[in-house]
């Protein structure tokens, strides 16, 4: 019975370096991240189980002595020659303990380094490979991993079975690293499974588990380690071999846990849970209810469920069933026989061209040429007004060194709704992705013929127009099977860098208007002052034409009356009228009467005008409060 | 051991399954396939449907995409010279499919990334080459009429189909367009100082436009309100011609004693003329000092 024991054990070895291998280079091949990981855990297993089987030869050599020289023993009667217990004369036990004394602790730091750097540098590995797995023939590592995952299972529940009956500790280390490389290897399997169903980071996950556990390991051992210094060394007792880990048992024999489980209800309800009925069935049809668990997720299969708003083909061995599935409940053949695949044909859908919101900025209320509002993408735009410049100018050195075009920041959306879904499912491999590209290519073909300042102002909505149906012709002509059905010119502005140029017309033009109303104000002002001043001329000179004729006929008038006067007194008359006209008109004069006639002095008169000096004194001049 | 059978059982349906799932395989209708037979192409398969192989490794499948590819293998930049000298950025986009899946296996082993590695460097020299046959104006215009835009694409596309089937790649290039234009970021920033210059001188004609049309209204409201008051001095000179005339009219009635309308005349000149600051010297003679003749005078010298 020994030797089957290390026969298993042999096995256990074998098996794990052959499944180990064949996983490794599995997960080259498809390209599964989780395997590789798999396969190194695998690798470090198959190491403890070597060592096991290498212990368990050891002890066999040491009780094939220890029968040999109990034979001799009895053969000899006792000779003193046998009598010797020294160890020396035992060299299969001296080997054994010497190998149990500096190799098992020795292997057990360097399985803990194993374990330890491996987990560190697979999840710095993990970490850098890209997010998503490009697997290559998936179906090779499922198989592969499922029927390792099935080898490793079956083999392992004969081994820890056989280690647990005949209590043979040394087997049951690669037997709980059987168990455990089943559980991994069908995990990775479910990884492998997941990224075909979509899930494109599972075998990434699956990756990060598997490397975390294996660091979970590293630590067991290390724990492990530490106790075995404080460990009671006790004659005769056998001690559990330090690589054994505990985890590994643990997770390779679940069942372990369930009976814990058991015996905790059981202690907690007073009474045997785990001997009536209900559990005792539980136990037996467990198995059944996970295999009727599965099968009923198979032919959940055989139904598929298409939302409102979708349109689904279904393939039928990978040819189009020549059915679109609508909206609502549709029976089909189970995965993978029949295939459906989804598409949402009645939700609009859209992406912009150009300039890309940012999402930092959503919050704006104002969006302002001149603040940023989004990842601002320019586009080439032709100027009329640059060649016509030149033309006019003859200025060839200033068009050479500058291209006549403009820029231009567009953010354009483009709503398109699937009307065609067997075009755009089979005749692209990516459709909105070619829809983007053909309307960007539009939008910019569009541009480089457009005048900058037209298709600024006046051409906005010929151009939306335009664009609109320049992309539905480019989606036809490529069978995309889309319908454009809105395309929006609201975001077109100059780049940021020159719209507050750009915003300094629209001031030149306030200035403009303000100068031409103050000038018209002024052009009021002036003709209404004119008018008013004209009508003062005109009405002084009526004034002085009454006054000219008054005052002649008045002067004619008094003549006339005078004339009588004179007559009857001609000289009187005027000498009266002399006089008294000299002193009314030399009342105000400044007169010097000479009276003396007989001299011949010489008269000097100082006739300026003088301010007479009094008139300056005691003036205070104030200012102005 | 009712339990061991079971799982014996699973087991080997486990197997059927997984060795039926070695065997088999389904090509979509969207998918081309070549099997492999030790490494050697042996079966293409166009058609959608399930086949049946030999387990790896005697024999693998290889799928592809049979559709239009149209990934971006081109998403960058690149700088050309345009025939009049202009530095043009330009990226395209190339749509193509497998046409020969056996021969695009061997001519591409590492697949799609290694398709369009292998089209940027096939596009990237006869896109050079066309631009460089172009002027800018070719690309941009303003008028619309003289851009060729699609003829350019067309002849970078004739050029890399010419390459394509002078070596059989085992694909076809449906279409190719271009994504984008720029300007390098010398020439951008030289557009918008040009920009902003255009713009300056367009607030230069505009300001100015507006000082030189207020100039225009206030000249011409002077000049109509020269021509009010013009015409409104004229009516009055006229009116006071017309006073003058009225006057005259009474004129003759100083015929009747000439003598006395002198002697008035001269008086009341004399009242005008003696109404501002006046300095009169008199002597004795002057009426009506003739009052101080003997009333001072010096005694005669002795």
């Amino acid at each position: 019975m020994e030797r089957s024991t290390r026969k298993n054990g042999l096995i256990n070895f074998l098996l794990l370096l052959g499944v180990s291998v064949v996983a490794f280079a599995v997960a080259r091949i498809t390209n599964s991240v989780a395997g590789q990981v798999g396969s190194i855990f695998l690798g470090i297993g198959m190491l403890v189980a070597a060592v096991s089987w290498f212990q368990m030869r050891l002890e066999e050599n040491e009780r094939l002595e220890r029968l040999e020289f109990d034979e001799l023993t009895r053969s000899k009667g006792g000779s003193s020659l046998f009598e010797s217990k020294d160890t020396e004369g035992f060299p299969a036990q001296r080997s054994r303990e010497q190998f149990e004394r500096f190799f098992v602790p020795a292997f057990t730091v360097w399985l803990l380094l194993a374990e330890a750097v491996g987990a560190f540098l697979l999840w710095r590995w993990i970490s850098k490979n890209p997010l998503l797995t490009d697997l290559r023939e998936p179906t090779v590592g499922i198989t592969v991993f499922a029927l390792s995952a099935l080898g490793l299972f079956l083999f392992g529940k004969f081994s820890a079975t056989i280690a647990r009956l005949e209590n043979h500790r040394l087997l049951r280390p690669g037997a709980s690293w059987l168990l455990l490389g089943a559980y991994l290897c069908a995990l990775v399997a479910l990884g492998i499974v997941g990224v075909e169903l979509g899930y494109g980071r599972m075998d990434f996950y699956v990756a990060e588990i598997l490397s975390g556990l294996l660091g979970l390991v590293a630590l067991e051992t290390l724990i492990n380690l530490i106790l075995e210094i404080y460990r009671p060394r006790v004659k005769g007792k056998v001690a559990r071999p330090l690589y054994e880990s505990r985890l590994v048992g643990l997770l390779g024999q679940p069942e372990g846990l369930i009976k814990t489980a058991g015996q905790a209800l059981d202690y907690q309800f007073g009474f045997k849970v785990s001997e009536t009925w209900f559990y005792r069935f539980f136990e037996k049809a467990l198995a059944w209810i996970v295999l009727l668990q599965v099968a009923a997720l198979f032919l959940s299969t055989t139904m598929v469920f298409i939302d409102p708003g979708e349109q689904a083909l279904l393939e039928h061995f990978g040819r189009p069933a020549n059915a679109i599935l609508g909206p609502g409940g549709h029976l089909k053949w189970p995965w993978p026989i029949d295939k459906v695949y989804r598409y949402r044909t009645e939700e609009i859908q859209s992406f912009i061209v150009g300039s890309q919101p940012d999402p930092a900025l959503t919050n704006q209320n104002t969006i302002l040429w001149t603040v940023t509002h989004a990842k601002e993408e320019n586009f080439l735009v032709a100027n009329r007004d640059q060649n016509a410049s030149a033309a006019a100018t003859n200025d060839v050195e200033a068009v050479k060194s500058t291209p006549p075009v403009s820029l231009l920041t567009v953010s354009i959306p483009v709503e398109f709704q699937i009307t065609n879904v067997l075009d755009w499912a089979y005749k692209n491999e990516n459709a909105t992705n070619l829809l983007q590209d053909l309307a960007t290519r539009e939008v910019v073909r569009y541009l480089v013929s457009a005048d900058f300042m037209d298709i600024m102002s006046r051409e906005r909505g010929v151009a939306a127009d335009a664009l609109r149906s320049r992309i539905q012709a480019a989606a036809d002509e490529h069978q995309l099977g889309a319908k454009i059905i809105f395309v929006g010119l609201q975001d077109i502005h100059p780049p940021q860098k020159v719209a507050g140029d750009y915003e300094k017309v629209v001031g030149a033009a306030q200035t403009k208007l303000a100068n031409i109303l103050s000038a018209q104000a002024d052009d009021i002002k002036t003709n209404a002052l004119a008018a008013a001043a004209a009508t003062n001329i005109v009405d002084v000179a009526e004034g002085d034409r009454t006054r000219t004729e008054i005052s002649a006929w008045a002067k004619a008038a008094l003549f006339t009356n005078r004339i009588p006067a004179y007559a009857a007194a001609p000289s009187i008359y005027m000498e009266r009228e002399y006089l008294q006209t000299f002193g009314r008109a030399t009342a105000n004069a400044r007169k010097y009467i000479l009276l003396t006639t007989n001299t011949h002095d010489v008269l000097q008169f100082d006739l300026q005008t003088k301010i007479r000096e009094d008139l300056l004194e005691d003036v205070t001049i104030t200012g102005k409060k | 051991m009712k339990r061991n059978s079971l799982i014996v059982v699973i087991g080997v349906l486990l197997v059927i399954v997984f060795a039926f799932w070695l065997c088999a395989f389904q090509v979509r209708t969207t998918e081309v396939a070549v099997v492999t037979t030790f490494g050697k192409p042996t079966r293409s398969l166009n058609d959608p449907g399930l086949y049946f192989k030999f387990p790896p490794p005697v024999q693998r499948v290889y799928k592809f995409d049979h559709r239009i590819q149209s990934s971006d293998f081109e998403n960058k930049f690149r700088e050309d010279l345009t025939s009049d000298g202009f530095t043009l950025l330009t990226s395209v986009y190339v749509g193509w499919r497998i046409t020969e899946p056996g021969i695009f296996l061997q001519r591409f082993p590492g697949g799609i990334p290694a398709v369009e590695q292998q089209l940027a460097t096939l596009v990237s020299t006869p896109k050079s080459a066309v631009i460089g046959k172009h002027p800018l104006s070719d690309l941009v215009s303003a008028n619309p009429g003289a851009s060729q835009f699609g003829k350019i694409e067309d002849e970078i596309l004739a050029s890399v189909e010419n390459q394509l089937q002078t070596n059989n790649y085992g694909i076809k290039i449906e279409f190719l367009r271009f994504r984008k234009i720029g300007l390098p970021e010398a020439t951008t920033d030289k557009v918008f100082g040009r920009m902003t210059e255009e713009r300056n001188k367009l607030v230069s004609a505009v300001q100015y436009e507006g000082e030189s049309q207020a100039k225009i209204i206030r000249s011409d409201a002077d000049l109509r309100a020269s021509k009010i008051l013009s015409a409104a001095q004229g009516a009055a000179l006229k009116i006071q011609g017309e006073g003058q005339t009225e006057a005259a009219k009474y004129l003759g009635v100083f015929e009747q004693n000439p003598e006395l309308a002198s002697f008035l005349f001269r008086l009341t000149a004399l009242e005008d003329s003696l109404k501002d600051k006046s300095t009169l010297i008199f002597d004795q003679q002057t009426e009506p000092f003739t009052l101080f003749k003997g009333a001072v005078t010096n005694s005669p010298a002795k």
